[in-house]
């Protein structure tokens, strides 16, 4: 079979810091089937969601009349875990939002990311060093621990240290 | 100037009338990684998986490329399989590579749709039935002497320390913690009762009774319940909440109920900072809304930071609610870490709730205050 691509996904987010108050994220989805946006507007030091907006430019899928309006029940909740959850609770069984939904958590990922990205920047470059600097944070962060093969409970980056006493 | 940027392609070739290959790349400011999945087109099972790595953080990522392995059987129809993909290449492996795995095989799922003119179904997982397991291990281990429940032993002393925070496997899925297992190591490093707090699940009063005759140990029922301003534990509540619910409505059913709802973990941050990062003050969070609907603040709770349970008991004592404990159990070994002493005397779930409203009480460490693990 000559290798044709069959079918293609772009999905591209990015972050910016506003200021120091706020923050703004868009997930541009284009594939086959599908291309929409999702951005959201974050206020600081909440992580609360002050705006969201969508918009479906081509899709195979039907959607409900109301499902980009649906979005901005996510208006008013923080960005912390379970915010899918919370937010396929609000938004019901409206027909084929799961997408849309999972561009808000892209956004609300990237968020995230763009802060997680400030604290990794400090890793030393020297393997011993870094390894310090990691086991530092997972001393300060009992959320690391075993969160991934980084930091398994028999990870070098784990070493002489006892489990947290969870 | 934009601060982070992720991007993500996936292209989908069919490279024989039975097989998707779908070829990956994530990429943003932090990592780098490559997929190729090969799928079955009529089943969705992955059938092989390769991943690089262009660029990570620890020196320990590499690690996570075999872990891939195991994702192959995963089945991407199957309900709950983003979940499984998470816990088994996520956490065991690398987050990233468990992102774009997700991804292939949601572009893969649309592709062989296509294919198929929209006849792939998503399966169903197996349905949870928690009471019927419990009651399947109830009746396993029949009662051997009815005793008396600890508590009452704790009654001399004047006060009874409660673990408020405990989830239980299949009642939470997220749990891997057995309720009779649960029970014997409560009982082992000297709690004098749990609280079984299942996510938006409601246990069986009978069911808990048994259990609790069985164990001669003081067992009572509580939620957490999600709801748009975070996690909530409530007391009081005989019907379990579906989905998810609006803070204030929750606030209402409560108050009917004449219960009692605490806001659980308020200030869990993420991985890799926390809220005080973010500038945020104790001055500023007493703010939050939510503080004005809740009857009391979880200032002790396993899954966070010592840092973020200090910043809620000070969010707590700020605003005059007062402040509990829980384990927020989720394995055998986490029962009890935290918990709440009371000062009064508990043996059920009325004076549970009396004893909440009444405010006398303290979150306490109690593994290290006991000193056992």
């Amino acid at each position: 079979m000559p290798h044709i691509l069959f079918f293609t996904r772009n999905r591209s987010t990015s972050v910016e810091h506003i200021d120091g108050n706020s923050v703004s994220a868009c997930c541009r989805l284009q594939d086959s089937l599908m291309d929409a946006l999702v951005e959201i507007k974050v206020q600081l030091p909440d992580l609360a969601l002050t705006d969201v907006r969508g918009e479906l430019y081509r899709s195979d899928k039907a959607f409900a009349p109301d499902a980009m309006e649906s979005l901005r029940r996510a208006i008013g909740i923080r960005i912390g875990p379970g915010l899918v959850k919370i937010m396929k609770g609000l938004v019901g069984d409206r027909e084929n939002m799961e997408e849309l939904l999972n561009m808000l958590d892209e956004c609300c990922q990237g968020v995230i990311l763009s802060f997680t990205k400030d604290t990794l920047a400090k890793a030393p470059e020297d393997r011993e060093k870094a390894k310090e600097f990691y086991s530092q944070l997972l001393k300060e962060n009992v959320r690391l621990y075993d969160s991934c093969i980084a930091f398994a409970p028999d990870s070098p980056l784990v070493e002489g240290m006892k489990p947290p006493q969870v | 100037m934009l601060k982070f940027m992720r991007n993500k392609t996936v292209g989908i070739e069919r490279r024989d009338k039975d097989t998707l290959w779908a070829y990956g790349v994530l990429d943003d400011d932090i990592y780098g990684v490559e997929l190729e999945v090969s799928i079955g087109l009529g089943d969705m099972v992955i059938r092989s998986i390769e991943g690089r790595f262009k660029r990570w953080t620890t020196p320990e990522c590499p690690k996570a490329i075999p872990v891939l392995q195991q994702a192959v059987g995963f089945c991407a129809l199957e309900e709950g399989f983003s979940q499984k993909v998470q816990k088994n290449i996520g956490r065991k492996g690398c987050r990233h590579f468990a992102n774009l795995l997700v991804e292939c095989c949601s572009a893969a799922e649309r592709a062989a749709s296509l294919i198929q003119g929209g006849k792939a179904k998503k399966i169903p997982a197996v349905s949870k039935s928690p009471g019927g397991k419990v009651q399947k291990e109830v009746e396993r281990h029949p009662e051997k002497s009815p005793g008396k429940p600890r508590v009452d032993q704790a009654k001399d002393r004047g006060g009874v320390v409660i673990d408020l925070h405990v989830h239980t496997y299949p009642a939470s899925l997220c749990s891997v913690a057995n309720v009779d297992d649960v029970i014997v190591e409560a009982k082992r490093i000297g709690l004098d009762g749990i609280c079984l707090t299942d996510h938006n699940y409601v246990w069986d009063k009978a069911l808990v009774d048994q259990a609790r005759r069985k164990h001669a140990f003081l067992i009572l029922r509580g939620t957490e319940i999600t709801t748009d301003q975070g996690d909530m534990l409530v007391f009081g509540l005989e019907t379990p909440i579906q989905g998810i619910i609006k803070l204030d409505e929750l606030r209402t059913l409560i108050s009917e109920a004449g219960g009692f709802m605490i806001a659980a973990h308020p200030f869990r941050g993420f991985l890799l900072f926390g809220t005080g990062q973010l500038g945020l003050t104790p001055e500023k969070a007493k703010e939050r809304p939510l503080f004005n609907k809740v009857d009391g603040i979880e200032v002790l709770n396993s899954k966070v930071t010592e840092k973020e349970n200090r910043f809620a008991s000070e969010v707590a004592q700020r605003i005059g609610l007062p402040g509990t404990g829980g384990s927020d159990a989720h394995k055998v070994s986490e029962v009890g870490f935290y918990a709440t002493r009371f000062f009064s005397r508990i043996t059920n779930e009325k004076e549970l709730i009396e004893a909440l409203k009444c405010g006398r009480y303290e979150a306490v460490a109690f593994k290290k205050e006991k000193d056992v693990f």
